[in-house]
């Protein structure tokens, strides 16, 4: 638990330096007191084709929410100075930011959420309210997660009592409806310390790699698998110190949270791509945090550096080494797949990847589910009105998964996971599994 | 070692769809890449492939030359007749008549759901402005409204969907003088929306048959209905002697079909949409329908990020793509490129104050110097903005400002040609389908000599 | 007996305003413009309501009587104008002594005028250039010209004033030395414009008439036979996808072209030039002044060198000076008004012009005027137009609940409100559903409405009352929405007919925009209106169509 024994510097919130852009066309802090970016400028790229509109998984259930178009560039372009309300609506965008790989015209619109989202719920949303607090508890999980898995039984136990769920539902606002995740009985970082490290050292193949909350605490088999596989290329693989990576703050509008978490982050993955590393990421969510929203949002020394050096796992293998080539001498017996690709994942160009790499393994397939939004966007299918909308959303993936020759389920996010095993009873893997058994054998687990 | 294809398409628009599907089908592996959506989802749907002969003043921009297109040159009944009459430097001269015909085939049997290859001649369909417009082939939602068919038509709008109009449209028909008797009534679309319902929203609705409030029954309870027979309920009362009837292109996204045939079983009457857009349903289900082929063909695809540069090999040829991720770029090889990144509407031309550019490969794109030539004073004259593009020689390969080609493995399809204005023409689709199968052909073509 | 007591010609700031205060002053006016309200100047400049601190050094009076009508407009007329506040800017390089006297002249004319540093200068505007040394803040604000004016004439109607659009004066009537009315030609009408409807001549006799016509005062006076040598002068606009700035930005130097950005609306607003015409109608609009705003004021503010631009426009100013002061550069003629009593100045009776002046100071022009005509007919009844708000502005405190009660999206509501001010209500509360029809501007199909019913079919009139089709898309994604509006209550062929009118009309100024955003953005409306809605053919307006020559549908059925 190195960053739980690191007291961090991140509590002392440093004020931003009056920004220095004047030569670019960049947003900058124009409302000083409510420290919100001004994206109105973004509104120029806006050409009002609505495709945006027509690609939003929450507008296409949730009548209540207009969509991205209204939310991004018309709510900006309409804003004066001193015009403080921001469309309530803007708390029911799930951030799945489909929107951004949809918009033909290069708007910031996931930027323009993000950033309305934390102006409403620093100036408008009441801070003693239900959905404030549920949201940040929510939102904060690897603080959730770091108590629960000191004791993990003793957490599996009680969150799965009825009376847990009672009241998460009753006095929080978080459904009942789901199965809180299990926290691991062996952190990934405990089983990393334990192992006593990398089992390979060379400076010239090097990465750092990015696990994510979810991988230390619930799911360190993938963590796991990430190291294998990537010594098994030989490389050597360094294990920062880390917190969230912020995704479900974004969602949540508390970008305080998310600008703590993110210097840190910023700062431990700047150093080691000063050491000569790359940065690797299993989850999705946490790649494309680091490499958009960290530098839409803000301007730590590194932010830029940390977005170029940073990539997926397996896009990095299939960049730098023969990844197809080592599936092609590789078999697995009787792997089929039905395979979601996460929205956070299509953002970044990967939502083809894991079946073209299944595809080149003897004895595994990926049948891709399509196309559609799983519906949980990290935090969002948790809260207990959004949990219809979500369900809703999922139902196309639900019926494609059913649909599909294979009674496993493979996907890169965890959340994701969450609701393709609750949609369907299925057991959920992470292709970095499937490539670990191909690549490093079965029996290493 | 990293990511190999015999060709990468950049752009995923119907022209990048038919070149990849035309280089599968050759037997190449093939890598659609593609930034954004693309502008298929703001486009009516319908296939055009020529609806007008040219402006007189072609491309030289001369305004005086080509003075009121729409007094003379009436509709072209037959496209292909015109076709062989093109200016040297419009891109069916590249393909040719057997060039456009053979996309028309590819087309016609990849994708469902389409008619109109039963005659080569044009079909008038109305447009959500009230007046007709000539095309080639029409989604089968959209062909029971066809104007040259003789029946009584009723045509419906929302309060809501602010686009279709019908009353008006139907006055505007007449006036157009369609050979039928129509009406138009404004209706309110059943259940409890918000008025700014997007028509997505509409037609998931349909297409689910949601069941919605369908308002008080006599005795005052509030009951609720499934959505299609709640909206032929609506529409019933008004049908009259009408044999057709016309809605917004808001049926459905995925069940058009079957909407249609629930909608006309209740009405008695033959149910068709009017192309609306943007957003365009119709759009959106041929982008979905081409995907679908692209797919079962083998066909790749890597979207959401753009292609930023490129590695040449040793003779100038395209190596490599360089897709960036957030200043990270990644290369994709591939030994043959087709470049179908759309008009400026696409991005696939882009331009400042100064100039006018393709911006991936930088190709040379003709232009006039000063900006204040680009376009006609009138809203509907002869702009030259209409007709910028790269200019192709005959395998459709970009050819620098000398008129040599770009790179001698790298050709173009669709909107990034330049030579036609296929707003004034109605020629978009046609054009893409054509050039983007010969170009993906050519393509594969070019990877299995080598 | 005469038709009317005054015959105001000019449908202007200062036409409308002489017709509000005569008629609040119990008089029987009617108002003649040959195109929309505002079709002149008025229409055509860029909000600025002056604090008076542009005129603080060159022209002190006019410098006094700003700062003066800025409070005026600000109490009477809440609905039209946003208190932004404005800066003096002075550069690095920018000369000191002019920041002085500038500073100092402000003082002198009673301007409140604060001198900040380049680090609050750039707090308060911070897309400023980080080479401001200082600058002098003062009240300037924005107004909309065109709900200024249509506000004017909405009070004047009440009152009793009758006012006629697109109602042009083809003669001024006069008995030998004695002006007694004059004769318009109606587009449509009398009465509410009309597209396809024929007008008619229309002889108004009156006790006095008024030329209000600001540049085309000469053309009027030319009637009448009376030379009144005004000497326009036009000034190029470039009007900015949205706001960059939130306050009026103004270069701190001595007069130049391009050194004030103002916003406007959802909107910033470049200017200007200042090059004499002949004409006020016809004259070159050119790309070095729209190059020029961009080029100069990017020193100011650097983002607007990259930053959208959806059209420019001019606008010509009525200049004028006394007969004999023969000031060459248009830039050093005075800004001040000239009230000509014709009588006295050319033995013409029942007639005066007024020219030169300011958007600012309208309503003190149109008192003096005012109070010149009362005098003349002998009417003692005293100005009232600086302390009646005007219609829209008469009661703020129903302005904040807006949201819920419309069912609007808040930014929506908010816009609206801005715009309705204290006519929210009565426009937006309607029993149908209300949708926006034009999104980049958020006006809803409510507001629409209200519009068409104040001025028939004339689209760029409902354009001007309520901005749609004034964003980023320029009517592409819009127009037809509002045309259809004016169906069923006007027929089919002029809706067509108001639709191209505004189509035409976005067209215009949006081709001085077309490059990178704005191109793809004529592209996509190009592609939609021609492609998928074949107005560009539109068979209904040209040759008929052999439909039998055409695919009916195949065997196969459906």
């Amino acid at each position: 638990m190195s960053d739980a024994e690191n007291p961090d510097g991140a509590s002392e919130f440093r004020e931003d330096e009056p920004t220095d852009s004047a030569e670019e066309f960049e947003p900058i802090e124009v409302f000083p007191e409510s420290e919100s970016m001004d994206l109105r400028p973004g509104s120029d790229d806006c050409y009002k084709c609505s495709t945006c509109d027509t690609s939003c998984p929450v507008a296409a259930v949730d009548d209540e929410f207009p969509g991205p178009k209204f939310q991004g560039p018309e709510q900006w372009r309409l804003k004066r100075k001193d015009d403080r309300d921001i469309d309530e609506s803007v708390m029911s965008c799930s951030n799945c930011m489909r929107c951004d790989s949809a918009c033909p015209s290069d708007v910031p619109l996931s930027q323009m959420h993000n950033t309305a989202r934390g102006s409403f719920v620093d100036e408008q949303m009441d801070k003693l309210s239900r959905e404030y607090v549920r949201n940040r508890i929510l939102s904060n999980y690897r603080t959730l997660a770091a108590l629960g898995s000191k004791v993990p039984r003793l957490t599996n136990f009680v969150m799965g009592l009825g009376v847990t769920k009672l009241f998460n539902e009753k006095v929080l606002g978080i459904t009942s409806e789901r199965e809180f995740p299990e926290f691991a009985t062996e952190t990934f970082r405990e089983w990393w310390e334990k192992r006593g490290g990398p089992n390979v050292e060379r400076d010239d193949k090097r990465v750092a790699y990015f696990h994510g909350c979810y991988s230390n605490y619930n799911t360190p088999e993938v963590g796991k698998a990430m190291v294998r596989v990537f010594e098994a290329f030989g490389y050597e693989v360094l294990v920062p110190p880390q917190k969230c990576s912020g995704t479900p703050m974004f969602a949540n509008g508390m970008l305080d949270d998310a600008e703590r978490a993110a210097e840190t982050n910023v700062a431990e993955l700047a150093a080691a791509i000063e050491g000569g590393a790359d940065v690797i990421a299993s989850c999705t969510s946490c790649s494309l945090s680091l490499r958009q929203e960290y530098p839409e949002l803000f301007d730590f020394e590194g932010t830029a550096s940390v977005a170029a050096n940073t990539y997926e796992a397996l896009e990095y293998l299939r960049v730098h080494e023969d990844l197809e080539g080592a599936l092609a001498d590789a078999e697995v017996d009787d792997a089929a797949f039905a395979y979601h690709a996460p929205c956070h994942a299509r953002n970044q160009g990967l939502d083809g990847q894991a079946v073209e790499l299944l595809d080149a393994l003897e004895g595994a397939n990926a049948e891709d589910v399509g196309d559609s939004c799983s519906g949980i966007s990290g935090t969002y299918g948790w809260k207990e009105e959004k949990y219809d909308v979500s369900m809703e959303i999922g139902a196309e993936m639900f019926d494609h998964m059913e649909a599909a020759d294979a009674e496993t389920g493979l996907t890169e996010c965890p959340t994701c996971a969450m609701q393709m095993e609750h949609g369907t009873g299925y057991e959920i893997r992470h292709p970095l599994q499937v490539i670990e058994e191909a690549v490093v054998g079965a029996d290493a687990a | 070692m990293a990511i190999e294809d015999d060709v990468a398409v950049v752009g995923g628009g119907i022209a990048g769809m038919t070149a990849a599907l035309a280089a599968a089908r050759e037997g190449a592996t093939v890598r659609v890449i593609s930034h954004k959506d693309s502008t298929l989802r703001s486009a009516s749907g319908l296939v055009d492939v020529l609806g007008y002969p040219p402006r007189s003043g072609g491309s030289s921009g001369d305004s005086d030359a080509s003075e009121s297109p729409a007094g003379d040159a009436g509709p072209l009944a037959d496209p292909f007749e015109a076709i062989p009459d093109l200016p040297e430097d419009h891109p069916y001269t590249a393909v040719g008549l057997e060039g456009v015909r053979a996309a028309l085939s590819l087309f016609d049997e990849a994708v469902d759901g389409y008619r109109g290859g039963h005659t080569d001649r044009n079909a008038l369909v109305p447009t959500h402005g009230g007046t007709v417009k000539p095309t080639a082939r029409y989604p089968a939602s959209v062909a029971p409204g066809l104007a040259s068919d003789p029946r009584e038509t009723l045509l419906v709008g929302f309060e809501t969907v602010t686009d279709f109009d019908a009353p008006l449209a139907a006055d505007h028909l007449r006036a157009a003088g369609v050979p039928f008797e129509v009406r138009g009534v404004t209706v309110r679309f059943p259940g409890a929306f918000r008025a700014d319902a997007r028509v997505t929203r509409l037609a998931d609705a349909l297409d689910a048959d949601e069941r919605l409030e369908a308002g008080d029954d006599p005795s005052g309870v509030s009951t609720s209905l499934p959505a299609r027979g709640a909206l032929a309920a609506v529409v019933k009362p008004r049908l009259g002697d009408a044999e057709r009837v016309g809605f917004p292109a808001v049926l459905g996204r995925h069940e058009t079909p079957s909407i249609r045939a629930d909608l006309e079983a209740e009405l008695g009457a033959a149910v068709f949409e009017v192309p609306t857009g943007p957003p365009s349903l119709p759009g959106m289900r041929l982008e979905g329908a081409l995907r679908g082929a692209c797919r079962d063909a083998g066909v790749r695809f890597t979207t959401g990020d753009p292609v930023a540069g490129y590695e040449t090999g040793a003779d100038g040829e395209i190596a490599a793509l360089r897709v960036e991720r957030n200043g990270a770029a990644i290369p994709f090889h591939a030994e043959s490129v087709v470049l179908a990144t759309g008009g400026l509407v696409g991005k696939g031309v882009d331009s400042d104050r100064e100039s006018v550019r393709e911006p991936v490969f930088d190709c040379h794109v003709p232009h006039p110097a000063d900006r204040y030539e680009w376009f006609d004073d009138d809203a509907f004259g002869d702009h030259a903005f209409a007709r910028f593009g790269v200019a192709t020689d005959g395998d459709l390969r970009p050819l620098d400002a000398r008129g040599d080609p770009e790179h001698a493995n790298l050709r173009a399809a669709g909107g990034v040609l330049g030579g036609y204005d296929f707003a004034a023409e109605k020629s978009g689709a046609g054009v893409s389908l054509a050039t983007g199968r010969a170009a993906g052909r050519a393509a594969a073509r070019q990877v299995s000599d080598s | 007996m005469t038709d009317t007591e005054v015959v105001v010609v000019g449908g202007g700031s200062t036409g409308c305003g002489v017709a509000r205060d005569l008629a609040m002053r119990g008089l029987d006016v009617t108002l003649v413009e040959k195109g929309n309200l505002t079709h002149g100047t008025t229409g055509r400049m860029h909000g600025l309501l002056h604090s008076g601190g542009r005129y603080a050094v060159s022209d002190q009076s006019s410098a006094r009587e700003c700062i003066a009508e800025n409070r005026v407009l600000r109490e009477i007329a809440g609905h039209c104008v946003e208190m932004t506040g404005g800066q003096f800017v002075q550069l690095e390089g920018d000369p000191d002594e002019y920041f002085e006297e500038k500073l100092a002249g402000c003082r002198e004319c009673g301007i409140p005028a604060e001198v900040l540093t380049g680090q609050q200068a750039r707090a308060e505007e911070p897309y400023l250039t980080d080479d401001v040394k200082r600058s002098i803040r003062v009240p300037d604000g924005a107004v909309d010209p065109f709900r200024l004016c249509v506000a004017n004439a909405a009070s004047a109607e009440r009152h009793g004033a009758r006012i006629e659009t697109h109602a042009e004066v083809v003669d001024v009537l006069a008995d030998g030395d004695d002006v007694f009315g004059v004769q318009v030609r109606h587009d449509s009408g009398p009465g509410k414009r009309e597209h396809a409807r024929t007008g008619e001549r229309e002889r108004i006799t009156a006790e006095y008439v008024v030329n209000a016509t600001g540049a085309w005062a000469g053309q009027i006076g030319e009637l009448a036979g009376v030379d009144v040598a005004v000497r326009p002068s036009k000034g190029a606009m470039v009007v900015m996808n949205c706001r960059q700035v939130d306050t009026v930005v103004n270069r701190c130097r001595p007069k130049g072209d391009a050194d004030i950005v103002v916003p406007h609306e959802t909107t910033a607003i470049l200017g200007t030039t200042d090059v004499e015409v002949e004409d006020p109608e016809d004259y070159s609009e050119e790309r070095w002044e729209v190059d020029l705003m961009i080029d100069e004021l990017s020193a100011l503010v650097p983002i607007l060198r990259e930053a959208r631009t959806v059209r420019s426009f001019w606008g010509v100013r009525p200049l004028y000076e006394p007969p004999g002061t023969g000031t060459r550069d248009p830039t050093d003629i005075t800004r001040d008004y000239f009230l000509l009593d014709h009588a006295e100045r050319d033995d013409l009776s029942g007639f005066a012009s007024i020219v030169g002046g300011k958007f600012t100071t309208y309503r003190l022009m149109a008192e003096e005027i005012a109070d010149h005509v009362c005098a003349e007919l002998g009417v003692s009844a005293s100005c009232r137009t600086a302390d009646e708000p005007l219609p829209g502005s008469e009661d703020f405190t129903v302005l904040r609940e807006y949201m819920d009660e419309f069912g609007l999206r808040s930014p929506v509501g908010r816009r609206s409100v801005q715009r309705l001010g204290s006519r929210a209500d009565e426009v937006l509360s309607t029993d149908g559903p209300n949708p926006v029809l034009c999104d980049c501007e958020a006006v809803t199909r409510a507001e629409v409405r209200d519009a068409i019913d104040q001025s028939g079919t004339d689209l760029n009139a409902v354009r001007i009352r309520t901005r749609a089709s004034m964003g980023n898309c320029q009517g592409g994604l819009c127009c037809h929405r509002m045309a259809a509006e004016l169906h069923p209550e006007y027929g089919e062929p002029q809706a067509r007919a108001a639709l191209d009118e505004l189509f035409e009309e976005r067209w215009k100024g949006e081709r001085h925009a077309l490059w990178g955003e704005q191109l793809s953005q004529a592209a996509l409306t190009y592609a939609l209106h021609a492609t998928t809605m074949n107005r560009d053919r539109d068979p209904a307006d040209g040759a008929s169509v052999e439909y039998a020559a055409f695919d009916a549908g195949g065997a196969d059925g459906d």
